[in-house]
């Protein structure tokens, strides 16, 4: 799932406006000492689901990390609302949800709401990171329709299971077609790999 | 594709403001984490007692008024005792933790309650949040083997 890295690869958060909800205050503190570690300087706290929607209203968020337990709400009713909200560009920030006690029921709901990541705890901070990064890396489109909001949910780009015909206006058909030009010589080949001093 | 469904590219500003020079190594980011989390330890041993006597409480509450929605309380409190036990490698509590949450989500879902099986839990828990690493892996391990069997009785094979 997580993209090939190095431990020596840098990452900047220290001017990423950063939302933490978590509706128990302990694991509040847990979360907002995780990404003081990572470098985040002074995120919005949150624990309601009143505070995470004045928050979002506030500000530009560039990442949202919401537990599934808000202390007046689930987090998933965040998340969806955020996703309808139309503020942009909140509406479309990435959003890691943390679940603890976690059933396969969850994580589709999570899904549906529109979270971007779905995170069992405990959490390790290698784990976050991973998925920090996967974000980063996150090239998906968003979905707008009657009956999801969010990035899209297909995350693999493999196109539509074999013998269907997919729905995407974009997908490619599974057959391919006679080529239209002639194969390239190997020597045409390695040309386009060998570098060349070029006169600029 | 209907009219009303829109797919659209949308910025990835994360991607940029992380790319920003500065920062720091993601070995360096991790172990900060680490060490700051470790720090609050103290603190969150504390508070994972306090829950555990709510808790407590809360259970003996619902028991006495045979009120079902005491479970959405007890679950939310043995959800987060999961959540900062398994923050600090407190796996025999976290373990209890969780298994009191699939009881009492299932009585939540409308099940008749089983209250033996909860308040075993419910101590269970108390125990191994007041014992701390003081209850040794043997110690944990029977508490924990007696859930499972409680679990095992009242919960349908998964």
């Amino acid at each position: 799932m997580s993209p090939p890295f190095s431990k020596s690869d840098r990452v900047n958060l220290s001017t990423a406006e950063v939302l933490l909800a978590c509706g128990d205050l302990q694991g509040l503190n847990i979360m907002s000492e995780m990404f003081a570690g990572f470098g985040v300087h002074t995120p919005r706290r949150c624990q309601t689901l009143a505070e995470c929607k004045a928050a979002v209203q506030e500000r530009a968020i560039n990442l949202i990390v919401v537990d599934s337990a808000l202390a007046d709400a689930e987090g998933y009713d965040f998340i969806s609302w955020l996703r309808r909200s139309e503020l942009d560009p909140n509406s479309f920030a990435p959003v890691i949800l943390a679940t603890g006690h976690t059933k396969p029921s969850q994580v589709f709901r999570g899904r549906d709401a529109g979270a971007s990541f779905v995170v069992a705890k405990p959490a390790a901070p290698m784990v976050m990171m991973q998925r920090i990064i996967w974000l980063m890396n996150d090239q998906r489109k968003f979905v707008s329709s009657p009956g999801y909001c969010g990035p899209d949910r297909r995350v693999k780009a493999l196109g539509p299971p074999v013998g269907m015909k997919g729905r995407r206006h974009d997908d490619l058909s599974v057959e391919v077609g006679l080529a239209k030009t002639p194969n390239l010589e190997q020597n045409e080949i390695d040309a386009l790999f060998s570098p060349k001093a070029v006169a600029l | 594709m209907t009219s009303n469904v829109r797919v659209f590219a949308v910025e990835n500003k994360l991607a940029q403001i992380t790319r920003e020079p500065g920062g720091r190594t993601i070995e360096n980011a991790v172990r900060a984490a680490e060490t700051r989390i470790e720090s609050t330890r103290g603190a969150s041993v504390a508070a994972l007692v306090e829950k555990a006597e709510q808790m407590t409480a809360l259970a003996a509450q619902g028991r006495a008024a045979g009120d079902p929605a005491v479970f959405d309380g007890i679950y939310d409190m043995s959800n987060a005792i999961f959540g900062i036990a398994g923050a600090f490698g407190l796996k025999a509590l976290a373990d209890a933790a969780f298994s009191l949450c699939d009881l009492a989500d299932w009585f939540r879902g409308g099940e008749a309650a089983n209250w033996p099986a909860i308040d075993v839990h419910v101590n269970g828990i108390r125990l191994l949040a007041t014992l701390g690493d003081k209850a040794g892996a043997a110690g944990a391990e029977s508490i924990l083997e007696g859930l499972r069997r409680v679990r095992a009785r009242v919960l349908p094979a998964t």
